[in-house]
């Protein structure tokens, strides 16, 4: 019995933790914290025109108590960084990170020889996930972050069983896989 | 902070870095008495990234991405008062076509910025219908703006002496069709909100800032002429277009939150017959003056341009010894001094209305921050 | 414009600073009507006298010219617009009285030049920095400040 726990978890665990992953990737919910332009594409993308409602991404929780994903929308200045780090530690896990933005991902337009007030990309900080390039990302580009997301927890959009659209069209079933 | 007379009831509440309401990352560190406030220091610099010092470091034209994403908001604003800035000190011209269309652009502009504030406060006194139908009708404007300028948040549009690209067909007819849209949006707003029980209960008589008060902090734009104080930088020092355009600055004497919001509304209505008289008249020819130098260098001096974005008077003050670079480019941001009265306003107030004070001074962080 | 709108302000000033540091500006293209270069002592008295005139204080700023800093008050008037620039040449390391006692805007105006460039105002009453963490040690607009390899934004301490 032993050793056979060793080859790992039992075929029942496996399927409930699809499914888990399966309902988790259907309803990320992000916590509210916008640090500088990009949250005003993040908001838009929450708004009516983009609804990331539409693939259960769009309950803003304000508190990191109850959000799963940490959507670093802006540039995270020196004085921030303690903050940020602090938000992402306080969120319960499994947890995840989209780093929106050039900035949040290299430091963006603010990085050259001499700055002193930024930290050059989340990444410094924060385990990222997804990275999402713009200065601003269009709200589009932040769902296509979002999707890529479910994607990655699902492993593939095809075992996403509660997604009810092709994310390939033309490409019907295809799922995830390009 | 003072920690004296500390009671049973006195506690220190943090407010921000990350609260919903700040917009953004401002704290707020707060005394309280129970739920009344006692005292309100406000601790900014979260979203300091070094605007000034990558002026001195690079040319006038590197740094033309910089202003707009200072106040986003008023990214075209803030790009066109760069260019003026150096349009001024160089004493380059700017073809008619051009001045219309930056006024144009600029107008759409603070109409979308307006609008953002709209939903943004309303979502921040409980009310999530509005911020839908402001989303709504700003993307919109974006898609306007989109076709001109190509980007929807951050615009380079304006450049030294005129501005990037021509528009094209599809903008006028754009901008033509949006303005009676907006009008028959503002009647909605009006039916939806500004009647609004609650909505009035909670921002009539709240956060009064008196026309004296206003004026020894320096406030402008909205705040201020909510104040009583009619004062917009557009009518008192009129640059581009604004001398030839007829249009009124709203103001009301209350001072509270409620007339902050009512300036915004009739702004909306003034910008959007500010757009359609210089759509009108918009004359054809070249969109940029000939002969621009690739490096242009303001002869040595200092020099001041302002200019009312949609938080209010804008200062470039530049010092420049005649080279490429500036000696210093400092940005007077209305923000920064519109939030400078929060420490005196918020005493004595309640905690619950901090919120609705606070969102009706309209600030946008990293304009504060730089 | 600049004769009609600021006459009487610039009179009233040139009879108390001496009206040999008061210069009539080229508006349109420097954008203040009057220039005004004067010794850092007389900075307050120069503060109660527009407040006196219902001017307001636009902003604080300061040019770091090498060895001194150019520290420049600018006030402008609701009612007839009117703006003054005022130049103080100040020696680095020198501190000048604060005017967040006749402006209150002055109080955070102040702040950020100290904080920026490190002019000491005396008399401010919460004189600390604003915009950079309160344990940082330089001020980034001085000429001579070097971002050192600890701030270049790659290894970051928490
Ligand atoms: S990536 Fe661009 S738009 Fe986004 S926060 Fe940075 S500067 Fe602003």
């Amino acid at each position: 019995m032993v050793e056979a726990r060793q080859e790992g978890p039992p075929v029942s665990l496996a399927v409930l933790s699809q499914v888990l992953d399966a309902v988790r990737a259907n309803s990320l919910w992000p916590l509210t914290f916008g640090l500088a332009c990009c949250a005003i594409e993040m908001m838009a993308a929450g708004a009516a025109r983009f609804d990331l409602d539409r693939f259960g991404a769009g309950v803003f929780r304000p508190s990191p108590r109850q959000s799963d994903v940490m959507i670093v929308a802006g540039t995270i200045s020196r004085k921030m960084a303690a903050t940020v780090v602090t938000l992402y530690d306080q969120m319960p896990a499994p947890k995840w990170v989209i780093a929106m933005g050039n900035c949040a991902i290299g430091g963006g337009p603010f990085t050259y020889p001499g700055q002193y007030a930024i930290v050059n990309g989340a990444d410094k900080i924060l385990p990222v996930d997804i990275y999402v390039p713009g200065c601003p990302p269009r709200p589009e580009a932040l769902i296509q972050g979002m999707l890529e997301l479910q994607d990655r927890l699902t492993q593939g959009g095809r075992t996403n069983l509660l997604r009810r659209f092709a994310r390939y069209p033309g490409r019907a079933g295809s799922g995830g896989q390009p | 902070m003072h920690r004296q007379a500390l009671t049973e009831d006195t506690f220190y509440l943090n407010l921000g870095p990350q609260h919903p309401s700040t917009h953004g990352v401002l704290r707020l560190l707060l005394r309280l008495d129970g739920e009344r406030i006692v005292e309100c220091q406000p601790i900014l610099g979260y979203s300091h990234r070094g605007h000034e010092h990558m002026a001195q470091n690079r040319t006038y034209l590197q740094f033309m991405p910089n202003p707009c994403r200072m106040d986003y908001l008023s990214g075209l604003m803030y790009n066109h008062a760069y260019c003026l800035a150096l349009e001024r000190a160089c004493g380059l011209e700017v073809p008619a076509r051009a001045e219309h269309l930056r006024v144009i652009c600029a107008e759409l502009n603070r109409i979308s910025s307006h609008l953002l504030w709209f939903g943004a406060y309303l979502m921040d006194l409980g009310a999530f219908t509005p911020f839908l139908y402001a989303f709504d009708d700003r993307e919109d404007i974006l898609a306007i703006l989109g076709l001109a300028t190509g980007s929807r948040l951050t615009y380079s549009y304006c450049r030294f002496g005129g501005v990037r690209d021509d528009v094209g067909q599809d903008f006028l007819e754009g901008v033509r069709a949006f303005i009676p849209k907006m009008r028959a949006r503002l009647k909605d707003y009006d039916t939806l909100v500004t009647r609004n029980v609650i909505f009035v209960n909670r921002t009539r008589g709240v956060g009064v800032i008196s026309a004296d008060l206003a004026r020894a902090y320096a406030l402008t734009g909205p705040c201020l002429r909510a104040s009583g104080v009619g004062f917009d930088i557009r009518k008192a020092e009129p640059y581009g277009l604004y001398p030839e355009l007829a249009f009124d600055i709203p103001v009301r004497a209350g001072g509270d939150c409620l007339d902050r919001y009512l300036v915004r509304l009739m702004e909306i209505e003034q910008s959007l017959s500010i757009i359609e008289q210089a759509i009108e008249r918009l004359p054809g020819g070249p969109v940029k003056a000939r002969g621009v130098p690739q490096f242009i260098a303001p002869p040595a001096g200092i020099y001041h341009t302002s200019y009312e974005t949609a938080r209010g008077h804008l200062g470039i003050f530049l010092a420049s010894d005649g080279g490429r670079v500036p000696q210093r480019l400092k940005f007077r941001v209305p923000s920064f001094s519109n939030l400078g009265i929060l420490p005196v306003l918020l005493p004595d107030t309640l905690v619950a209305d901090t919120i609705a004070i606070l969102g009706s001074m309209d600030v946008v962080m990293p304009e504060i921050d730089r | 414009m600049t004769a009609q709108a600021c006459e009487r302000l610039s009179r009233r000033l040139g009879q108390r600073l001496g009206a040999a540091a008061l210069v009539e500006a080229d508006y349109p293209r420097q954008g203040y009507h009057l220039r005004l270069e004067l010794n850092p002592g007389h900075l307050r008295e120069l503060a109660a006298m527009m407040a006196q005139e219902g001017c307001y204080l636009e902003y604080i700023t300061a040019v770091d010219r090498g060895g001194h800093l150019d520290l420049a008050y600018v006030f402008g008037r609701h009612q007839a617009p009117c703006r003054v620039l005022a130049l103080a040449a100040v020696p680095k390391g020198q501190g000048v009285l604060s005017i967040a006692g006749v402006f209150p805007a002055a109080d955070w105006q102040e702040r950020e030049v100290f904080d920026m460039l490190g002019q000491r105002f005396i008399g401010h009453p919460n004189l600390k920095r604003i915009l950079l963490p309160e344990d940082a040690d330089f001020h980034p607009l001085l000429r001579d400040f070097q971002a050192g390899p600890e701030l270049g934004g790659d290894e970051m301490e928490l």
